[in-house]
């Protein structure tokens, strides 16, 4: 009757950290009497340890330091098989990187259940495993699922396909793009980082619709926010039970006009979330942002592969903004001759810097400020080509909160034209230089609110 | 004994776990399957699976030394029990009983979204042991400021 005992070790269980199904911890007094309680989080140490989170249970921190032994129950969240850890107390953590990765895990799940502040990480207690036992079970629980393709390999081509690219542009297009075809996540964001504004901008969308290019979230907020101001990836992998606020509000034209801010993009019914920093020379520059319908849906080998992508991306974009200072000979621009007799209407609210065109609401801020620029040159001598650096000086000129990604910034101004439909448009006429497209008579006007 | 707060709260589909420790005073885990107010006593029952939690029996058999915890699924509020434990085979009454509390908390944690091939798993009330235990104080255990709180004790 009793099944053939197989070693189990702690890399078998790796979907019980995942923080979905509550663990239990069981402890004694010096006198042998027991406390059993539920824990918030159990973290992987190395092989032979574990880290537990002990935020508000002073009776489990006092007993292992009377009795050193404890028994933790860990539950699978891809099939909820339970395993029974038996456990001596080694050490405490009150600071370090898994201290501080721990800690940001643990600030993220619980303002999404409504408990932000409340979860608040003390000290982890690392536990040395003594054994690993499987509890039998009465219903034959799930099949695992297949181990996923390999994730080096994949990671490998994603990398190489950034490196192959110049711009922003297409290091963007590169990464998204491999991420579904190598990984297979549809849906997912890319982030960058103004610091001037203490705010995280879309500039790279993919399986939303509208793509939500050029929205906006101050850093701190929600896991994106939280992966940006702790430097540090930042995961969820069952929200099946976390309580959401402010349900998904799906703005439309009408309300960008009115509010003058783009809507996040996002998955009313995501069960899975992550978000990953970019990194390069020591500073976070943006967040990757993937999410799915699946529960688990991002292993630790998906964590790992996603920040090796994440940090080449980082490289990549930080390099093609100063390459993008290089302007790259002229090409020959063929003249584009109004098309349209139509007329125009451009408004530029100098207050927030907002700019509508035809009445549609298309961006604010620094980017605002850039396209009413260009239109303004464009207005008084017809220019329809612009440099990178003349554009930056120019910004740096106006604009004193100004400090760099300019070639996002631009990119991102070209997308969000592009998926308007505005008969304005920006092209890339090569490294460095950019050419404005303007479908009809250009009538700007200056709003000094 | 304590009051009907808590007497209803131990009776109502929450999820309930077994505290309990050896000679050697090493800590063991084990989960019970249905609790109640015994009959016309101050003590309650509650059902657990000797297949599955056979260590918790063995030491509640040696020194009937147990700790309970009762948490709510839905927004974890949680009661800690101490006390003394008597343990034997269930009586079918009881293992009714035991079902019924098993059919009650699968529903409760459908309702919370949680698929039921994921909470199977971990309930079962095969070779079912009759926990009888005797309460000696009650601790608030829901994570926040009041967590460890006693509330209740047969001793001042």
């Amino acid at each position: 009757m009793t099944p053939t005992p197989i070693r189990l070790t702690l890399a078998d269980l790796e979907a019980c950290f995942e923080g979905v199904i509550p663990s239990i911890i069981s402890t004694a007094d010096a006198d042998g009497l027991p406390n059993i309680s539920y824990l918030s989080h159990v973290a992987l140490v190395d092989d032979r340890h574990v880290a537990l989170s002990n935020q508000f249970f002073a009776k489990t921190a006092a007993n292992i330091r009377l009795n050193p032994h404890a028994m933790l129950l860990l539950v699978d969240a891809r099939n909820s098989a339970q395993y029974r850890l038996e456990l001596v107390f080694a050490h405490t953590l009150e600071a370090g990187s898994l201290f501080e990765h721990v800690a940001l895990q643990i600030d993220a799940s619980s303002a999404q259940v409504g408990m932000a502040g409340i979860m608040k990480l003390r000290n982890l207690d690392v536990f040395r495993v003594v054994s690993i036992e499987a509890i039998p079970s009465q219903v034959l629980t799930a099949e695992l699922p297949q181990s996923k393709r390999n994730r080096l390999i994949g990671a490998a081509r994603i990398a190489e396909a950034i490196a192959a690219e110049t711009d922003a542009d297409g290091i963007i297009d590169a990464m998204l793009e491999g991420l579904r075809t190598e990984f297979g996540f549809e849906h997912g964001l890319l982030l960058q980082l103004y610091e001037e504004r203490n705010q995280l901008i879309t500039i790279g969308s993919m399986g939303y619709v509208p793509s939500g290019i050029g929205s906006d979230i101050p850093v701190d907020e929600g896991v994106i926010g939280a992966a940006a101001a702790g430097g540090r990836l930042v995961k969820l992998s069952d929200m099946s039970r976390i309580r959401r606020f402010g349900a998904a509000v799906r703005g439309s034209s009408a309300d960008e006009n009115r509010t003058r801010a783009i809507p996040l993009p996002g998955m009313a019914d995501a069960m899975s979330q992550i978000a990953v920093p970019l990194v390069a020379a020591g500073s976070v520059r943006g967040v990757l942002f993937l999410e799915s319908r699946d529960r688990i849906a991002f292993t630790s080998d998906d964590e790992a592969a996603l920040s090796m992508i994440a940090r080449q991306a980082a490289m990549a974009l930080a390099l093609s903004e100063k390459l993008s200072l290089e302007t790259e000979p002229q090409r020959s621009v063929p003249a584009h001759p109004a098309t349209s007799e139509k007329t125009v209407q451009v408004v530029h609210h100098r207050f927030d810097d907002s700019v509508f065109i035809d009445g549609d609401y298309v961006i604010k801020g620094v980017a605002g400020r850039l396209l009413a620029s260009m239109l303004e040159q464009h207005q008084q001598s017809g220019r329809l080509e612009f440099t990178n650096r003349e554009i930056r000086l120019d910004a740096a000129l106006k604009l004193p909160d100004f400090k760099d990604n300019l070639e996002t910034r631009l990119l991102l101004l070209r997308r969000r034209l592009e998926e308007k439909r505005l008969p304005i448009r920006l092209t890339r006429l090569g490294r460095g230089r950019i050419g404005l497209l303007i479908e009809g008579r250009l009538r700007l006007s200056k709003d000094v609110v | 004994m304590f009051g009907d707060e808590i007497a209803g709260f131990i009776e109502s589909p929450v999820m309930q776990i077994i505290g309990s420790s050896n000679a050697a005073r090493r800590p063991e885990i084990g989960r019970a399957m249905g609790a109640w107010i015994s009959t016309g006593s101050d003590t309650i029952d509650l059902v657990t699976s000797a297949w599955q939690w056979p260590e918790t029996v063995a030491n509640l058999r040696e020194n009937g030394r147990i700790a309970v915890t009762f948490a709510r699924p839905s927004d974890y509020v949680s009661y800690q029990l101490k006390g003394q434990a008597t343990i034997r085979p269930a009586e079918p009454g009881e293992v009714e009983r035991s079902s019924q509390y098993i059919v009650a908390i699968v529903s409760t944690q459908m309702r919370l979204g949680m698929l039921p091939e994921l909470i199977m798993p971990v309930l079962s009330n095969r070779d079912p042991m009759l926990i009888t235990m005797c309460v000696a104080s009650v601790f608030v255990q829901t994570p926040g400021s009041r967590a460890g709180e006693r509330i209740w004790s047969t001793t001042p």
